[in-house]
């Protein structure tokens, strides 16, 4: 789960990691208000969990009242659908630093990234100029030490005043990156002003789905969902993705899932939504095809190879599913695995035919789709 | 014997008193698995069918002598704790099936399985299996179109899709010696390189399956063990999510693409590159599979 900057910068402040004093507005009014009370020049910084902000010019210095209004407009105006915008007052720097925490599989340690030529992504970064960015692991057991804090801090170049100021920053983060159970904890850029002092200028934070069990202080917003679709399905636990097409995936395991999306699209089709009803949640076939009809597909392709999930019972579910909801649309379903000849056999009696290729299903799903027969 | 497991496998299993757990014990002993002690605190002096269960791991070794693995059926926030306990125990295999495990939790098991030398397989998968002789975990082992006996080292980062490719390396006429499925985490405690090692020190594999999927580094850890000749076997490899969008999460917490970096495409492309056979489609696994095996016995002389 991803945090906005605003909430992620709440959680800096919590651990003593600087940031500058902004506001949060939700109109253009309020945020010119906002922006004269922090005084110009301040920059308006969108609030939304989707990358490439920057780029799309929703963040934006501004010198002025005027200015203020026609960024603010602008903002709320985009097609991204924007709903905050934080006021912060430029901060004067000298240097801008990047430093991030997240897991390194192989080793079982935390990573720590971290460099003097910050500013840019990572990623952008370690394709021009690796040379310029420190790694250090961090054992996942013993934590983070003092010393290799500063040992960071006088390896970035810095001065001895700066990497002194800099160290406890970097293990406050690194507390922060545990105590919250984040996958990553970013600042990029860190600021290093004139008198030796850090502000993170922006926070990134993203907090391991399957640890949200403790930390209940973390609630996904109605509105970081891609759909209605997709915030019900999260709220009943079935993983969903919205997309445009018209195939509507319902199915069992996210690697079946995952290759069956391949296919759609190898195929010429386009897939309208994936839905993993595999795992805990095979006995939710109602609601999994529910979810799917909404979309109004041409066609509702189920596969499915389970081990735990019973082809049986998933069977059952569909044909009640068919009952209770009246699809106008197509089914075609591949499912097999545990208990499969008897799903084979109660499909059959709905007056389904229950395929066992996954690529016949496809191929099928895609004919239909196009207007066509199976 | 076949890798990690055997018939004389001595397992302990714990959380085998729960429904799922008593199920798939049951099975894991029918199709030849000796499991010697189960372990669920509070439930000591109970029986999962024949096998005595104990409060703890310690007083079930105890009491029934030293186990070689441990088969987790614990829900995944108990997962860590369960782990520990069987690596203080000093027992050398564990495999959790837990899906859900928290990633920092994940890092502390895997930092402690490499320290120790201990083989942790998990979480989020069904587990190992050698058809014909041992299973720990939850495979529909007789559904006979997936599960046959073979020679065939298959690793998996998803269940169901595992079911999928490997009823088509048995339509190609191949068997399996030994199924791992490293599963689906983003911190898996067993890694594809490391299941490699095993294969190719394995008389009893004369290749390997790999389904992997995009996301994570494993599959380019894979393409460096044959390029350093390291895996010398045949490899034919199919990746999951050839079409994904960026960005999104496909499933499996570890399938994510993050910076340009960790495609399906990018992960097909270093696997041939090192000299491994992809698929694009799970179909075509058995027929690369054949392919593969004939190069090498044509190299090596070896009758096929």
């Amino acid at each position: 789960m991803k945090l906005h900057e605003f909430q992620a910068k709440a959680l800096f402040r919590n651990y003593g990691i600087p940031t500058p004093q902004g506001e949060l507005a939700a109109t253009v009014a309020s945020s010119i208000e906002a922006a004269n009370r922090v005084g110009y020049p301040c920059v308006l910084k969108s609030q939304v969990l989707r990358g490439g902000r920057g780029k799309a010019g929703l963040v934006k210095i501004v010198h002025s009242a005027e200015e203020a209004r026609t960024a603010s407009e602008f903002i709320f105006a985009s097609d991204w659908k924007v709903r905050r915008v934080l006021v912060e007052p430029a901060v004067d720097h000298t240097r801008e630093l990047y430093i991030s925490f997240s897991p390194d599989a192989q080793s079982g340690a935390h990573l720590i990234l971290a460099s003097a030529e910050g500013g840019v992504e990572i990623e952008e970064l370690a394709r021009t100029a690796p040379e310029k960015i420190i790694r250090g692991r961090i054992d996942s057991a013993r934590g983070i030490m003092p010393f290799e804090a500063r040992a960071l801090a006088y390896d970035l170049g810095l001065s001895p005043a700066a990497a002194k100021n800099l160290a406890p920053i970097v293990e406050r983060l690194f507390k922060l990156y545990v105590e919250k159970d984040a996958e990553l904890a970013e600042i990029n850029p860190l600021f290093l002003t004139s008198q030796d002092g850090f502000v993170a200028a922006d926070a990134k934070i993203s907090i391991d789905d399957n640890a949200l069990f403790r930390h209940p202080e973390f609630q996904q917003e109605d509105a970081d969902f891609d759909s209605d679709i997709a915030r019900e399905a999260a709220a009943e636990g079935i993983p969903y993705l919205q997309f445009d097409g018209d195939i509507s995936l319902m199915c069992a395991g996210a690697g079946l899932t995952t290759a069956v999306y391949d296919l759609v699209v190898d195929f010429g089709g386009r897939v309208a939504n994936y839905l993993e009803f595999g795992g805990p949640n095979y006995r939710k076939s109602v609601r999994a095809m529910e979810l799917c009809v909404r979309n109004n597909p041409k066609v509702i392709l189920i596969v499915t190879f389970g081990t735990i999930a019973r082809a049986d019972i998933m069977a059952e579910g569909i044909v009640e599913a068919i009952g209770r909801l009246h699809p106008t649309c197509p089914i075609v379903t591949c499912i097999r695995g545990t208990g499969e000849e008897k799903a084979h056999e109660i499909l059959r009696g709905a007056g389904l035919t229950p395929l066992i290729d996954t690529e016949e299903a496809v191929r099928s799903a895609v004919a239909l789709s196009k207007g066509g027969r199976p | 014997m076949s890798i990690l497991i055997d018939r004389t496998t001595r397992t302990i299993v714990m959380g085998a008193t729960g429904s799922e757990g008593s199920f798939w014990t049951g099975h894991m002993v029918e199709l030849g698995t000796q499991v010697v002690a189960a372990v669920t605190p509070g439930k000591e002096g109970e029986r999962v069918g024949e096998i005595p269960v104990y409060h703890s791991v310690r007083r079930a070794l105890d009491a029934r002598g030293p186990a070689d693995a441990a088969m987790l059926f614990v829900p995944p926030r108990f997962t860590k704790d369960a782990v520990f306990e069987c690596l203080d125990a000093g027992i050398k295999l564990i495999v959790t099936v837990a899906d859900g495990i928290p990633l920092h939790d994940a890092l502390m098991i895997r930092a402690a399985a490499r320290a120790s030398g201990t083989t942790v397989i998990g979480g989020n998968t069904s587990g190992i299996i050698s058809p014909g002789k041992a299973m720990l975990g939850m495979f529909p082992y007789w559904i006979e179109r997936v599960y046959k006996p073979g020679r065939i080292g298959v690793m998996t980062r998803s269940g169901s899709l595992t079911n999928e490719v490997t009823a088509m390396v048995a339509r190609a006429g191949f068997g399996v010696s030994t199924l791992v499925g490293v599963g689906g985490d983003p911190v898996p405690g067993m890694r594809f390189a490391e299941v490699l090692a095993a294969l190719e020190r394995d008389p009893e594999t004369d290749a390997a399956v790999m389904i992997g999927e995009l996301g994570g580094t494993m599959e380019e850890e894979a393409a460096d063990m044959i390029r350093t000749g390291t895996f010398t076997k045949p490899l034919v490899a199919f990746i999951g999510g050839r079409n994904a969008p960026q960005g999104k999460r496909m499933g499996h917490a570890g399938a994510i693409v993050s910076g340009g970096k960790g495609s399906a495409l990018d992960k097909m492309r270093s696997l041939n590159t090192a000299g491994a056979l992809t698929a694009d489609r799970a179909s075509m696994v058995g027929a690369l599979l054949s392919e593969a095996l004939h190069a090498t016995a044509r190299t090596t002389g070896i009758p096929e």
